[in-house]
């Protein structure tokens, strides 16, 4: 039964997408999802790794600053069906921990960057400060 | 005289905020010793580089060149390692909220140039925070004034 009506949700979908008003996504989804997701990713290692606590609560902090002004720009709320961020359960080993971090934020940082240099004039500033503090993450995970 | 905003107003103050910065280091560096002394000497030739390139590209570009002058009003008395250190990390915030001004006014190579030079000065101030044992050692949004 599915496959013959393939093509008829979409059409559907079309039609009540044009009435329904909605925009395209926003460019800078991709990066808001990635700060709340690195907020998790901080908040759940800040719990195993005590010795690390203080500092990588404050980073999480930065990501989630990061998530809310996307969204103030992007100016709509995180899509529902955005996945609830589930960083599986970090590993207690600190250096572990580190490492994996330092992964995730470079890989961030360069998405930042490349938004920075993509984008229209009113959000060059707030980017590039996102990219500037992502590397400075960097910096204090060493 | 330059124009109140625009690409050449904006690179002109960054370059006013690298003179300055480069004073600074001066004042700076004799009131720290060993690997401190030589993170601002290195920190000081960064400025100096971002400095040159400038004026290069503001000479370029055919506008008015902002002149150093021959000194600055300090914030506070610079008379021990901790007022030292506690100034390296203002001009490098500062310098970084310069550089960050100028990435609306930009396109292309020369927003590219700009991202770099902020991300060096929040990577200074960061680098400096540590040293001073200051916590955080970062701050969410570097170079934008709060």
């Amino acid at each position: 039964m599915a496959l013959g009506g393939a093509a008829v949700p979409l059409t559907g979908c079309d039609l009540f997408d044009r009435d329904d008003e909605s925009r395209p996504p926003d460019p800078l989804e991709p990066l808001a999802a990635e700060a709340t997701a690195l907020e998790a990713r901080y908040r759940a290692a800040a719990t195993a790794v005590p010795a690390l606590t203080e500092r990588l609560t404050a980073i999480a902090d930065a990501h989630r600053a990061h998530a809310e002004e996307l969204r103030k720009v992007i100016g709509r709320p995180a899509p529902s069906g955005s996945p609830a961020a589930s960083p599986s359960a970090a590993a207690a080993d600190p250096d572990t921990v580190r490492t994996e971090l330092r992964q995730a934020e470079q890989a961030g940082r360069d998405n930042a960057a490349k938004a920075c240099a993509a984008a229209p004039a009113e959000r060059a500033a707030l980017l590039g400060s996102i990219a500037a503090a992502r590397a400075t993450h960097l910096e204090a995970l060493k | 005289m330059s124009p109140t905003s625009g690409p050449a107003q904006a690179l002109g103050d960054a370059l006013a905020a690298e003179y300055a910065a480069i004073w600074a280091y001066g004042v700076i560096g004799v009131h720290l010793t060993e690997s401190a002394r030589s993170a601002a000497r290195a920190a000081e030739a960064a400025h100096r580089a971002r400095r040159d390139a400038l004026i290069l590209q503001l000479s370029a570009g055919g506008g008015q060149v902002p002149a150093d002058r021959a000194g600055y009003a300090l914030p506070y008395p610079v008379t021990d390692r901790a007022s030292a250190l506690k100034l390296a990390v203002e001009i490098e915030e500062r310098t970084a909220g310069h550089w960050r001004a100028a990435l609306p006014h930009t396109t292309g190579a020369d927003r590219n140039k700009a991202l770099a030079a902020l991300t060096d000065c929040a990577l200074r101030a960061t680098r400096w925070r540590r040293t001073a044992g200051v916590t955080p050692l970062t701050v969410p949004f570097p170079g934008r004034q709060v």
